[in-house]
């Protein structure tokens, strides 16, 4: 009941706020978006948890709410606002993922996990590419030839066949889950982040043939670079990072959030890609100083709460909402196949692998969200083939929608099942107590 | 002897409380020559875009600041009512002073200045008027703790002067009264919220809630075009006179925050700082009336809250503190374009008075 008086007065004092200061020219709404995204969205979310829903979900229903395409209280304007948080929070999760990837720890499992992700991505792109060929008259996209039909298929095979790296670890983090099904999907989510980079580069230059654009000269040097460079560039940063630990340690948050801000800022200038680099520089604080990485993770998950609430706050208000109005049932045919097949290739794959259940029968349930990534591909392809390249958007975006919706209630309910939910606290009091007493842990 | 100047100048780093609350290591001296150094006049790795996005984190620092003046200042007993008018005068009299001084100084001079005479001569006495705690400890003579709470509560006055200031300016078309009336009601509204929210949370979902209550809190206000500081001391006064236990959980979730936002406040003021020939001519005789004022107004409190000799509170008033270079800021954001000279003059003063402090501080601690 509090809560629900102390939600009904924030936004009353928002509304308010708005209404008498209209939209004048020096109104600057960032800090109040931000501070009413972060109370609200919170409240959704743990009103959803109490039904068993993840909060991710109560986040993104909030943004999606009050968003500019139904109550619009968070307008348009305040919406591009809350964006700002997007570079910071996706760096500060791939860094958490990072974090996660203790090479010592996953060694048993990293052939399994490889062969896991080869099997499945394999599967995946093989059914999709034959379920976008067989559908192609209801996608819309229009009378091509041959060559370029093949293109464009490969092309959205690739995107549609992206996850969401940030989604899973956001929800692996918010929900304090810890277990073979959390690592092996946040393994498998991360390689297939690269594996996507890398085919996504390759099938554009394959479409540029097809419609005779000029293929970029240095393609391989820029794919390398942004691969390898913002991996090495990541690694550098994390090794600093754990150089600070060891002998500063102090002022934690602030040197976490120059150093989000640094890769982040440095995206434009440098071409790296932030999660790649934020991600090498979690791997080297966690592989390099293992103790304090782990203390650091659980400082950094713990202080993760307000990004993940903005950033999926932020997520949900931008969904575009009209695109599901528009291409709704493509969409929702084009949702239910995706899924089917990740079921299928990732049962197939961990057959492959001799990994047995719940790890083997839930790991798809994790695969289903897609966000940023998704989205920044399509843009890209809008932007260079505006004729068809728009109709893909706005399907893609669709679909985003719905994967957004369902692949975090798909996900909490595989933990769930799994048993991790909740684990990292014992974890980590097991970590600290190993710290703290020794000989206890090496008797 | 020089080793003990030494000592004391890198004592500066450490040494300034913010509000009593907790040692601050990120005075003025230090984090606004970085802020230059980074900024568009720097090597610009602080740009204007990146300037631009540090506007809402200057608003929710400025509410932070109100807020935790509003639970210092608020009182407890007797001798705290005593101390609390002791500061207002200290700061109303510096107030005065300054502020009269520089508009007499401007008539002289004629200099030409984007905002009336008055408002830069009113508002450089309320930047002048606001001062920084010395850090005190177990053991501390009463003179040095006096002095600590005088500096504390003397940001109230220049606070609610600062706040017609902005309101008069800003105010998003409203008159400036009814953005007064608007910034303080949905101050209290966002406070009653918080209240509810703080007093059953736990964990990390209380953070996310005290931040969330101090960014609207800002917002609010940011949005208005009033003062942050205005609404962040209605709440602070609100959750310190309410019952149960907001203003200690604040307190608590707000320290680990609370020196990253005042280091960007600084350096966000430093990469701001546009030279301006007004400025240049104002940040002399700013320091010098500054000094001047704060002697007057530690004469003037020593009289109503006794236990210190005058010239002693006035040395230890003379640090200026965050609050000072805040509601420049504030300023700033409320009529952007014409309060650079003004920002110019207090952020330099603010470093020319915390050296000065160096020299003329009394060092009441045993060797």
């Amino acid at each position: 009941m509090r809560r629900i008086l102390a939600l009904l007065m924030t936004v009353a004092a928002v509304w308010l706020v708005v209404n008498l200061g209209g939209e004048a020219e020096l109104a600057r709404p960032t800090a109040l978006t931000l501070g009413f995204a972060l109370i609200a969205a919170a409240l959704a979310g743990t009103l959803l948890e109490r039904v068993g829903l993840p909060r991710v979900t109560g986040y993104l229903l909030f943004g999606m709410v009050c968003g500019p395409y139904i109550l619009n209280v968070i307008t348009r304007p305040m919406a591009r606002e809350l964006q700002i948080i997007n570079g910071l929070a996706v760096v500060l999760i791939a860094f958490i993922a990072g974090l996660e990837m203790n090479f010592e720890r996953m060694r048993p499992r990293l052939r399994s996990i490889l062969q896991l992700c080869g099997v499945s991505m394999l599967v995946l792109y093989a059914g999709l590419f034959a379920a976008l060929w067989i559908g192609w008259g209801w996608l819309g996209i229009g009378e091509m030839s041959g060559l370029q039909q093949l293109a464009v298929v490969a092309l959205l095979t690739t995107i549609l066949a992206s996850f969401s790296p940030t989604v899973t670890i956001a929800l692996i983090a918010e929900s304090r889950a810890s277990g073979p099904l959390s690592e092996m999907t946040l393994a498998v989510v991360i390689l297939a982040d690269l594996l996507l980079i890398l085919l996504f580069t390759l099938v554009m230059q394959f479409v540029r043939y097809a419609f005779g654009t000029a293929g970029e000269v240095g393609l391989l040097i820029s794919l390398l670079w942004e691969i390898f460079g913002s991996f090495a560039f990541g690694a550098a940063v994390g090794a600093l990072f754990a150089l600070y630990l060891r002998h500063v340690g102090r002022e934690l948050p602030l040197a976490l959030l120059a150093m989000c801000a640094l890769i982040a800022g440095l995206k434009v200038p440098l071409h790296i890609e932030p999660l790649l680099a934020a991600l090498a520089a979690g791997l080297v604080v966690e592989n390099i100083a293992p103790p304090r990485g782990d203390m650091l993770r659980e400082a950094a998950e713990r202080g993760a709460l307000p990004v993940l609430v903005l950033f999926f706050a932020a997520a949900g208000a931008s969904l575009q909402l009209d695109a599901l109005a528009v291409m709704g049932w493509v969409a929702a045919g084009l949702s239910a196949t995706r899924m089917g097949l990740i079921w299928l290739s990732t049962r197939a794959g961990a057959r492959y692998a001799g990994i047995s259940a719940p790890v083997g029968s839930h790991v798809w349930m994790g695969l289903v969200s897609q966000a940023g990534v998704t989205l920044g591909l399509t843009l890209i392809v809008a932007g260079e083939y505006p004729s068809w390249g728009t109709t893909i958007q706005t399907l893609v975006v669709a679909l985003i929608a719905l994967h957004q919706l369902i692949g975090p209630v798909l996900f909490r309910a595989g933990l769930a099942r799994a048993g991790e939910i909740g684990r990292m606290d014992t974890d980590v009091e097991d970590v600290s107590h190993a710290m703290l007493n020794p000989e206890s842990a090496h008797p | 002897m020089i080793r003990e100047r030494l000592a004391r100048t890198t004592g500066l780093f450490h040494t300034r409380a913010a509000l009593g609350l907790q040692p601050v290591t990120a005075p003025v001296i230090l984090y606004i020559p970085l802020g230059i150094l980074l900024g568009p006049a720097g090597i610009g790795v602080i740009s204007i875009r990146v300037l631009g996005h540090l506007d809402a984190v200057i608003s929710i620092a400025l509410a932070t600041l109100g807020l935790f003046i509003g639970i210092a200042a608020t009182t407890e007993g007797g001798a705290r009512k005593r101390l609390l008018l002791a500061s207002t005068a200290e700061a109303g009299v510096t107030m005065v002073a300054v502020g009269a001084s520089i508009l007499v100084l401007l008539g002289l001079w004629g200099l030409p200045t984007a905002l009336p005479p008055v408002i830069v001569a009113l508002a450089l006495g309320i930047s002048a008027s606001t001062s920084a705690a010395p850090s005190i400890e177990i053991g501390d003579e009463r003179a040095r703790r006096i002095a600590a709470r005088v500096a504390d509560l003397d940001d109230v006055l220049p606070i609610l002067v600062g706040s017609v200031v902005i309101a008069m300016l800003g105010s998003a078309g409203m008159p400036p009264a009814l953005g007064m009336l608007a910034t303080i009601g949905i101050g209290l509204l966002v406070a009653v919220a918080g209240w509810l929210l703080l007093e059953r949370s736990h964990g990390a979902e209380r953070g996310v809630f005290v931040l969330g209550t101090i960014a609207l809190l800002g917002g609010c206000a940011a949005y208005l075009q009033t003062s942050p500081l205005l609404s962040g001391l209605v709440a602070g006064w609100f959750w310190a006179l309410t019952s149960g236990k907001t203003d200690r959980v604040v307190t608590h979730e707000l320290r680990k925050v609370q020196h990253p936002l005042i280091v960007l406040l600084l350096v966000a003021a430093g990469a701001g700082l546009t030279p301006t020939m007004a400025g240049m001519w104002l940040f002399a005789p700013y320091v010098v009336f500054r000094v001047a004022g704060k002697l007057m107004g530690g004469w003037a409190a020593s009289r109503i809250a006794p236990g210190i000799a005058p010239s002693d509170l006035g040395a230890y008033l003379i640090p200026p503190g965050v609050i000072g270079i805040a509601f420049a800021l504030n300023l700033q954001q409320v009529a952007p374009g014409t309060a650079s000279a003004l920002i110019f003059a207090v952020a330099l003063g603010a470093i020319a008075s915390e050296l000065l402090a160096v020299i003329v501080l009394p060092d009441s601690r045993p060797a």
